[in-house]
C-alpha cells in the first residue's frame, strides 16, 4: 500500500470516528437542550467533513484520477456531501435540526465505504478528465442535496403531525417551523435537479465521446434510464411544489423520490447495470 | 446603612387599592422628593406598575418603615391602617432578594413575565433623574436588572407563553418562521378581533383583511389597521388566500366549515400551511377544517391545553430560577459587606488618628523640648503604633463569607463605639 493509501485509509476511519460521535450528540441534542452538546456535534461533524475530504484527496493522489470512480469512493463523496450540506444549512439558518438525520446518514455511507473498501489501483486512462470528474462529482451532490431533500420532508411530516396531533412539547416542539422546512425542500430539490441535470448531460457527453466504439449500445444501459426518470420524477416533483401543490404532498412525494435514488445508487448499479456496476 | 423596601403588590393589595397606589412618573419624582425633605429616605427608587407600588431605599431615620406607610398614606390619600395590613415589608437581604425576584419574573401575576425588566429600569431612570438613587440603590437595581436577565437566559421561564396573545405567537412561530410579511383574516370586528389586529399590525403582518357580518364594521377595524375589508360571503376564499386566519365571533353556528375551505384551497393552490385559530364560544370553525391536508386549526381547548403544558413548565423551571436569585442575593450580600467593611475601616482610621492627634497636643508642651529629629520621630512612633493597631481589624473585617463580615463589621462598631464617635 503506498503511503497516499495509508493516509487516506486512516484519515477515513478519523472521519468515521468524528461522524459517529456527532450523530450521537446531534441526536441527544434532540432530547437534551445543553448548547455544549449542539456545539460539541457541530463540531465534530466539521473535523469528520474535513478528514473526509482528505480521505478524498489521498485516494485521488493514490489513483492519480477522481477518487470516487467505484461505488465504495462515490459512497464515501456521498457521505462528504451529506456533512457538507448539514453543516452550511446549520451555519446559513442557525439551525441543528437537519443534524439528527443527516449525520447518520453521512456515518451510514462512510462506514461502507471504509469497511469495504478494497486496494486502490491504477484506472483506465479515459477515466481521468475533467468531464467524468465533473459528471461523477455532479450526480453525487444532486443524490446528496435529494437525500437532504428526503430528511428536510420527513421532519415537516413529523412536525406537521405532531401539530394535529396538538404534542405541543417534546423534541418535535424544538424542530423548525413547518415554513421553513417547505422552503428549505424546495431549496435542495431545485439544487439537486439542477445538479442531475448537468451531471447526466456531461455523462451523455462524456459517454458518447468515449463509449462509441467500445460499447455502442451504451445508450440503452438501465442505469441510464433510471437516472433520467429519476430527473424527470423530481422535475415533476418541483414544478408542482412551485405552482402551489400541498406541502404535505411534496414532502411525501420527495421521501418518494429519494427511494428512486436509492434503488439506482444501489440495485441498479450493482445488479442491473453493466456499463455503471463500479465492480471492475 | 440600612435598606429597607415597603410595596403593595398583587397577592396581598386588592386591585382598587393597587389602582389608587399607583405612580405616575411625575408622582412618582414628587413623592421621591418628600421622602428626602421628611428625611425618611437616604437613597430610594419606586417601582409602579399595574401589579405593585414598591418604594426600595435606605432608611435616614429608625423609624422609616413606619414612617414610609404614614407617607404614602398622605400621598394617595388612603386609610393608614389598610395600608399597613396590606403592606410587604422587608429590611437588609430580604430588599435585594424581594426585589431581584421580581426583576426574574417570580413574583408576577403570570409567572415569568418579560415587561417587568422593562419596569424597573425605568424606575431607575426615573430616580437617577431624580438623583434619589445612590451607590447602594444604585447597585440593587443593576443587580436586579442583571439577575432578571440571568434568569431568561439561563431558565425557560419567560419562553413558554401562557396567554391567548401569547400561545397564537407562539403556534404562528412553530408553523411560520416569524408573522412578518404574512397575510392574516379576521373573523369578526369585536373586542377580541380588534385587540388581535393591534398585535399583529405590530408583529409585522403584511396584510390584514377583515370580514364581519357587519360590513360596515369590518371596513372600520380594517381601516383602524391599515387592512381591507372583505365581504362575509367570500369569507372561505378570502382564508384560502392567507397564512392566518382567526375567528372571534358571536355566531352560535361555525361560520367557517371543512366543506367551504376545502373547495376554495382547490380552486386557488396556495404555497405553504394554514393556521387557523378559532377563538370563539361556542367555536367558529368546523372541527373538520383541521383535518385538511396542510391546515391546522386550534380552538381555545386546544390553546388551553397548551397554556396548562407551558404553565408546568414554567412550573419545573422556578427551583432553577429561584437559585439564580439567591446566587444574586449573595453577590449583592458580599458587595454591601465588603463596602461596610471599608466604611468600619476608614471610621476606625479617623477615630484612632483623632485620639493620637488629641494626645499629641495634651503633650505639646513637653514635646516642645525636644529637638526637632525628636519630635519627628515621636510623631512617626505614634502614627506606626496606630497602623499595627489598625492592621489586624483591617485583616479580620475581610474573612469570612458575607455574613460573618457583616457580623465582624458590627462587632468593631459597637466595640469601638464607631457610631457615637461619627456622631
Amino acid at each position: 500500500m503506498t503511503n497516499a493509501a495509508q493516509i487516506a485509509t486512516t484519515l477515513g476511519w478519523a472521519a468515521l470516528v468524528a461522524y459517529a460521535l456527532s450523530a450521537i450528540l446531534y441526536t441527544t441534542s434532540l432530547f437534551r437542550t445543553h448548547p455544549a452538546i449542539g456545539r460539541a456535534a457541530t463540531a465534530f461533524a466539521i473535523v469528520g467533513a474535513l478528514s473526509n475530504f482528505g480521505t478524498l484527496y489521498a485516494r485521488s493522489v493514490a489513483l492519480h484520477t477522481v477518487p470516487y470512480r467505484d461505488l465504495l469512493g462515490s459512497m464515501k463523496l456521498f457521505g462528504f456531501f451529506l456533512a457538507v450540506l448539514n453543516i452550511v444549512l446549520e451555519l446559513r439558518h442557525r439551525d441543528r435540526s437537519l443534524g439528527p438525520f443527516l449525520m447518520p446518514a453521512a456515518l451510514a455511507f462512510l462506514l461502507l465505504s471504509v469497511s469495504l473498501t478494497s486496494p486502490v489501483h491504477a484506472d483506465a486512462p479515459e477515466l481521468k478528465g475533467p468531464v467524468f470528474a465533473l459528471h461523477v462529482t455532479l450526480n453525487m451532490l444532486a443524490y446528496a442535496a435529494f437525500a437532504v431533500a428526503c430528511a428536510l420532508s420527513l421532519l415537516y411530516l413529523w412536525v406537521g403531525r405532531s401539530l394535529k396531533k396538538r404534542a405541543f412539547s417534546g423534541p418535535a416542539s424544538r424542530l423548525p417551523s413547518l415554513s421553513y422546512l417547505e422552503r428549505a425542500n424546495r431549496t435542495s430539490l431545485s439544487l439537486g435537479v439542477l445538479a442531475l441535470s448537468i451531471g447526466l448531460f456531461l455523462g451523455l457527453f462524456w459517454a458518447s465521446r468515449m463509449w462509441k466504439g467500445e460499447h455502442p449500445l451504451w445508450a440503452l444501459d438501465p442505469k441510464i434510464w433510471f437516472a433520467l426518470a429519476t430527473l424527470a420524477f423530481y422535475i415533476f416533483v418541483l414544478v408542482r411544489a412551485r405552482r402551489g401543490a400541498a406541502p404535505v404532498s411534496t414532502a411525501r412525494l420527495s421521501v418518494a423520490g429519494f427511494l428512486l435514488v436509492l434503488l439506482s445508487y444501489t440495485a441498479v448499479n450493482l445488479f442491473v447495470s453493466k456499463l455503471h456496476d463500479f465492480t471492475s | 446603612m440600612n435598606l429597607l423596601f415597603v410595596g403593595w403588590d398583587h397577592r396581598a393589595a386588592p386591585l382598587d387599592l393597587r389602582e389608587r397606589l399607583a405612580f405616575t412618573p411625575e408622582e412618582a419624582r414628587e413623592a421621591l422628593d418628600g421622602l428626602f425633605a421628611e428625611h425618611i429616605l437616604s437613597e430610594g427608587a419606586i417601582v409602579s406598575t399595574c401589579n405593585r407600588a414598591e418604594v426600595y431605599g435606605i432608611a435616614a431615620r429608625e423609624d422609616s418603615l413606619d414612617a414610609l406607610t404614614g407617607f404614602f398614606s398622605r400621598f394617595h390619600s388612603v386609610d393608614d391602617t389598610v395600608l399597613r395590613q396590606t403592606a410587604l415589608s422587608g429590611r437588609g437581604d430580604a430588599t435585594a432578594r424581594h426585589l431581584f425576584r421580581v426583576a426574574a419574573g417570580l413574583d408576577s401575576m403570570v409567572v415569568g413575565e418579560a415587561q417587568i425588566l422593562g419596569q424597573i429600569r425605568e424606575a431607575h431612570r426615573l430616580a437617577t433623574a431624580a438623583g434619589t438613587i445612590r451607590t447602594v440603590t444604585n447597585r440593587l437595581f443593576m443587580s436586579a436588572l442583571e439577575c432578571g436577565k440571568r434568569v431568561r437566559a439561563e431558565t425557560a421561564l419567560g419562553q413558554k407563553p401562557t396567554s391567548v396573545a401569547g400561545l397564537a405567537l407562539g403556534l404562528a412561530a412553530r408553523i411560520f418562521e416569524s408573522l412578518k410579511g404574512r397575510k392574516v383574516l379576521l373573523i369578526g370586528a369585536g373586542e377580541t378581533a380588534e385587540l388581535t389586529a393591534r398585535l399583529l399590525a405590530d408583529d409585522g403582518v403584511s396584510e390584514i383583511l377583515v370580514t364581519n357580518r357587519s360590513h360596515e364594521k369590518g371596513e372600520a377595524l380594517a381601516a383602524a389597521n391599515r387592512g381591507r375589508a372583505v365581504r362575509w360571503e367570500d369569507r372561505a376564499r378570502a382564508a384560502a388566500g392567507v397564512d392566518l386566519v382567526l375567528s372571534a365571533t358571536n355566531a352560535t353556528e361555525p361560520v367557517l366549515t371543512a366543506g367551504a375551505l376545502r373547495t376554495a384551497l382547490h380552486a386557488a393552490p396556495r404555497r405553504g400551511p394554514l393556521l387557523v385559530l378559532d377563538l370563539a364560544v361556542p367555536r367558529d370553525v368546523e372541527t373538520e377544517v383541521g383535518e385538511l391536508s396542510d391546515v391546522y386549526r386550534y380552538d381555545l381547548d386546544a390553546l388551553q391545553e397548551m397554556a396548562d403544558i407551558n404553565a408546568r413548565a414554567r412550573a419545573s423551571e422556578i427551583p432553577r430560577a429561584e437559585a439564580i436569585v439567591e446566587e444574586c442575593v449573595l453577590k449583592f450580600q458580599e458587595w454591601r459587606s465588603g463596602l461596610l467593611q471599608a466604611d468600619v475601616v476608614r471610621s476606625l482610621r479617623e477615630k484612632l488618628e483623632s485620639i493620637r492627634r488629641v494626645e499629641l497636643e495634651k503633650h505639646a508642651g513637653k514635646l516642645a523640648a525636644l529637638s526637632a529629629p525628636d519630635r519627628a520621630a515621636v510623631e512617626r512612633l505614634t502614627e506606626t503604633l496606630v497602623a499595627h493597631i489598625l492592621h489586624d481589624p483591617t485583616v479580620g473585617l475581610k474573612e469570612g463569607d458575607g455574613s460573618e463580615r457583616l457580623e465582624r463589621a458590627a462587632a468593631v462598631r459597637a466595640l469601638f463605639r464607631l457610631d457615637e464617635s461619627t456622631k
